[in-house]
């Protein structure tokens, strides 16, 4: 006989990330998903964050395939830190979240970043239980990459643009980038921003500010 | 990219339904999966398959319906269907701004049980 089912398949983690939210409510905590591919910069971006006086109280969860050199790196600035190892999975998914939640102190934190998987694809899937998603792009990357993965940037509060210092070497059309993003997202908030020479980073820390002590 | 652990989340669905429905065994389920939902039918029903034996799920056929993804242009409201998964633009004013209508879903719709 034939059974109606009608489920998401993805019911699960949406259930899980609405407890992580009730959770990160009662502890009036702000949480970022931070997305990217690999090597664009999310760690440096959120080091240069961390050292900057933002008068934030700031935790990380750090999400990588294997290894804690990103928790280490963040841990040299004071700020809570948990590391998560997904062991090959290609983005962090609700339960992954929830399950290091008690290691971190959410109720004297302000703003938590959870630093996903180096992937332009699969994260912008998954709800966390996150307030909005912020994504990072070098542009040693590619102009073509707005139009190439959509999603990201259609999901995403706010596009770091980082790694601008090396546009006087590079034939990348930043323009190109900011058009197509805006276009596939017009609420996007762009920040064109250096981690080497810090330029940008205080407009990108103002944003932040106004976003986290709102909530 | 993560077959396996969709695989794995259908079979714990449709086996709870299974159960719940009063039945023993699944022969077959359906799903609706859209092309820009980043799962491909045939690792998915790879992955399936590797996980239903010693389940109630052990015999089911996995039947994926694929939905196309369609858009709707915000400059010129023309909807259109789109063939390239990832390569996004509308077809008549070449425009990339548009609301993505269809092709993200990742859906269970029945199954048969007996």
């Amino acid at each position: 006989m034939k059974v109606k089912v009608v489920t998401k398949i993805l019911e699960a983690n949406e259930r899980i990330a609405r407890e992580n939210r009730r959770l990160f409510d009662n502890a009036g905590l702000y949480v970022i998903n931070l997305m990217s591919g690999p090597g664009a910069g999310k760690t440096s971006i959120l080091e240069k964050t961390l050292t900057m006086n933002t008068g934030l109280r700031i935790g990380v969860i750090e999400g990588d395939i294997a290894g804690s050199d990103d928790a280490e790196r963040i841990e040299k600035h004071g700020a809570p830190v948990v590391q998560i190892n997904t062991g090959g999975a290609c983005h962090l998914d609700a339960n992954m979240i929830y399950e290091v939640l008690q290691d971190l102190p959410l109720q004297d934190l302000d703003l938590l970043f959870i630093e996903n998987v180096g992937n332009l694809v699969c994260p912008a899937e998954f709800k966390v239980g996150e307030d909005i998603k912020v994504m990072v792009l070098s542009i040693a990357e590619g102009h073509d990459k707005p139009l190439k993965y959509p999603l990201m940037f259609q999901e995403s509060s706010a596009l770091l643009l980082n790694k601008i210092d090396l546009a006087p070497y590079l034939d990348v059309d930043i323009n190109k980038i900011k058009k197509d993003a805006l276009s596939l997202n017009p609420k996007l908030k762009i920040f064109e921003v250096s981690c080497k020479t810090g330029e940008g980073l205080s407009a990108w820390t103002d944003w932040l500010k106004e976003k986290a002590l709102r909530s | 990219m993560h077959e396996l652990s969709i695989a794995q989340n259908v079979l714990d669905i449709v086996s709870e339904q299974c159960v719940k429905s009063g039945h023993a065994k699944i022969d077959s389920v359906n799903l609706r999966i859209g092309r820009a939902s980043g799962i491909m039918p045939d690792a998915l029903i790879f992955a399936f398959n590797a996980i239903k034996p010693d389940s109630i799920a052990q015999d089911a056929l996995l039947n994926i319906e694929e939905v196309p993804v369609t858009g709707q242009c915000n400059e010129c409201s023309n909807s259109f269907i789109v063939e390239e998964e990832y390569i996004l633009n509308c077809p008549v004013c070449k425009g990339s701004s548009f609301q993505i209508t269809s092709g993200r879903e990742l859906d269970i719709i029945d199954m048969e049980v007996s």
